[in-house]
């Protein structure tokens, strides 16, 4: 990415600059070829004028005043300048420096000059065609009409071409020379603009080459790194900041990971030294069945609780990955609170707790069974292990109008308000050596939490001075 | 020797005080913090196995007040908590050793014995005194070529003499090192199990290895 942003960027200076130095050379080149024609034409111009003036016709004979016809310039060998005059059809003058050659003949209206480029043994020439009457004609006196009539056609016939041509080599090396001039003058331009544009992309682009080389430098062990780069340019600056803000997220993310797996072993381990050195012990020496019996048993228990622990580790992990389907169904609210509390039942009387289901008979609620059920259990396995000896459970809930709201209370809560705040987090607990008495391992209102969330809902606990508290489960209603 | 395993999950702490009081240590148990700081602070126990989340008092508070107090019971930390932090946190506050959960009987049984080595300040895992010769690691002794067959009782006994041999060593030193808290007191058991190993480790012929010292206790191979 960096690299093709730097040729990209050079490259887009590059044309530009080429594009401009283009339409400036065709400009200055186009501007001065102008100037450099047309003083020669003027030249060209004032030599035929002076010719035209000097030529005189008399009664069909023509005179070229003497002292233009031997003038210097049409005389020499070297880059002479030529003419030849024609009577009608005929040629009636030629420059010496022409001797036997004949030039080309070309002319404009009358007393218009008209440019043209000619060769001469392949030498170029430029010259100058032109129409012109002579002088020293009697102009006769006649009648109006007759007068212009004749006019016309002794104009005709008394009209004369001249066409003068000069070497036009000093012209053509002059221009040339100004082409190469602006192409040489281009060329070092291009390469001059292609280092500044280098050196000023690189430069540039280097906050992005320093952020580039400290993400490159950040490994994930260890996440607590920023990326520090300073004075970086306004337009790079939310790039910085977004990406500390993932690598805090990242970090966030990571540890909240670390921490949930090193709780995870932590918990497995403590049954797992239970098993472990029940087992080593009893095999230490030779047993009676019975004893064996009841070691396996112990055994058996510990199993089971860290396959609950276990499986809602695992129903958390299928939430949070999005990975468990739910399907709707119109369940009696009642009957599903019965159901769950029916495995409980002996656990409550063992301590004498009072459990009242308090929700209307009819009350009906469209959610998934199942994971209601599981979340159900859930609260209420908790309700039971945190209520006092002869204390009292209850359910109730209430119908709002697009929610309906589950509640399990129980009194003999000794939590603060500031622990409540924590009993959904995973393996919370308000005593932290209660990791080892087996049946809870701070899961179960997490999973709850977790449940309700993916059925749309949420969920609250509260505890009130006298010691009930409250787990609210919200739904919507469909 | 006598242990106390502070421990409040119940299966690891039903089955180690089994292994433990079969592999012939006198174990005091409980699984809370407050009262297992009590019996550390009461008692002169040989190694105190100690996990560190209990209810009650943690274990790294109990550690801590024990060595506040000048307590020089050696302390095994036993606990799931495995960062290094948790390491050196406890091996800092003044434990000897740290086994992380879950470990091996065996292993710990080790540890148990090169803590007890260091208390006596006893190197060898073999004890030889004339031609008695006692192996820690295996608890079988010898006298001479021949296997001698004790209790665990009597074993922990010859053990605890062994370890502290050629000085008097009292009977109020025996009864607490080789008798758990629970055990009823008796004024005499002591005697009672000194002549029961006399029985077994004495040969007729041959100089006597355990010697009464009048009003101090008794004496394992040297005659004060």
């Amino acid at each position: 990415m960096m690299y093709s942003l730097r040729i990209r960027l050079i490259t887009g200076v590059i044309i530009g600059i080429l594009l401009l130095l283009a339409v400036f050379s065709l400009v200055v080149y186009s501007v001065i070829r102008r100037a450099l024609i047309n003083q020669f034409d003027a030249s060209l111009v004032s030599t035929a004028q002076i010719l035209s003036a000097s030529v005189e016709l008399n009664d069909g004979e023509i005179d070229l005043e003497l002292d233009v016809e031997y003038m210097q310039e049409f005389q020499r060998k070297e880059r002479p300048t030529y003419y030849q005059l024609w009577h009608k059809d005929t040629v009636a003058l030629r420059s010496p420096s022409l001797g036997r050659d004949n030039l080309l003949r070309f002319e404009g209206p009358l007393d218009v000059p008209v440019f043209r480029a000619l060769q001469k043994n392949r030498q170029p020439l430029r010259a100058i065609g032109l129409k012109f009457e002579p002088r020293g004609v009697k102009k006769p006196e006649r009648d109006r009409d007759r007068k212009r009539n004749e006019d016309k056609q002794r104009a005709k016939q008394q009209t004369l071409t001249l066409v003068v041509a000069r070497d036009a080599r000093v012209l053509q090396g002059q221009l040339s020379f100004l082409r190469w001039l602006l192409l040489t003058a281009s060329a070092g331009a291009i390469i001059l603009s292609f280092l500044v544009a280098a050196f000023v992309v690189r430069h540039g682009l280097r906050p992005l080459t320093a952020i580039a080389g400290e993400i490159a430098a950040i490994r994930e062990n260890d996440l607590s790194t920023r990326i520090g780069t300073t004075s970086v340019p306004d337009e790079v600056l939310p790039i910085k900041n977004r990406l500390n803000d993932l690598l805090s997220r990242l970090e966030e993310a990571f540890k909240r990971e670390r921490r949930f797996t090193a709780d995870v072993a932590h918990e497995l381990r403590t049954p797992l030294s239970g098993i472990r050195s029940t087992i080593e012990v009893t095999l230490a020496r030779a047993r009676n069945s019975s004893e064996y019996q009841t070691v396996l048993s112990e055994c058996l228990a510990i199993v089971e609780t860290m396959q609950t622990m276990v499986s809602n580790l695992l129903m958390i992990a299928r939430l949070d990955a999005h990975q468990i389907t739910f399907r709707r169904a119109q369940i009696n609210l009642t009957e599903l609170v019965n159901c769950c509390w029916r495995p409980f039942s002996d656990r409550a009387l063992e301590h004498e707790i009072v459990f009242e289901n308090c929700i209307p008979l009819e009350m009906t609620c469209e959610s998934d069974p199942e994971n209601l059920s599981t979340a159900l259990s859930n609260l209420l396995d908790n309700a039971i292990e945190y209520t006092d000896n002869g204390g009292q459970i209850w359910v109730t809930a209430h119908h709002y109008d697009d929610s309906i709201e589950i509640a399990v209370a129980n009194t003999g809560c000794k939590l603060t308000s500031e622990q409540v705040s924590h009993v959904f987090d995973c393996f919370w607990r308000a005593d932290p050596s209660r990791t080892a008495t087996g049946i809870h391992c701070g899961l179960g209102l997490s999973l709850v939490q977790r449940i309700v969330r993916a059925l749309g809902g949420s969920t609250n606990a509260s505890v009130q001075a006298d010691g009930v508290f409250t787990v609210r489960l919200i739904l919507p209603v469909m | 020797m006598r242990l106390l395993l502070i421990e409040d999950y119940l299966p690891l702490q039903k089955s180690l005080t089994k292994g433990l009081c079969e592999a012939g240590f006198a174990v005091d148990v409980t699984g809370d913090g407050q009262e297992g700081l009590w019996y550390a602070m009461n008692n002169d126990y040989d190694v105190i196995i100690l996990d560190l989340m209990l209810p009650g008092v943690d274990g790294l508070s109990i550690l801590k007040k024990l060595r506040a107090k000048g307590r020089q019971s050696h302390v095994l930390i036993l606990t799931a908590k495995d960062t290094l932090q948790d390491r050196v946190a406890g091996l800092d506050l003044g434990a000897d050793d740290y086994l992380v959960k879950p470990f091996a009987f065996e292993e710990l049984l080790a540890r148990i014995r090169a803590l007890l080595r260091r208390s006596y300040l006893q190197k060898n895992p073999r004890i030889k005194i004339k031609d008695l010769q006692i192996d820690l690691t295996t608890q079988r002794v010898w006298r001479g070529r021949e296997e001698i067959q004790l209790t665990p009782r009597e074993y922990a006994l010859l053990e605890y003499l062994a370890m502290r041999a050629g000085e008097p060593v009292s009977r109020t030193d025996i009864w607490e090192h080789i008798y758990e808290f629970k055990s009823t007191a008796s004024s005499n058991v002591v005697d009672v199990y000194i002549g029961y190993l006399r029985k077994k480790i004495e040969l007729t012929g041959k100089p006597p290895l355990i010697h009464t010292v009048r009003g101090r206790g008794y004496c394992l191979g040297v005659q004060l």
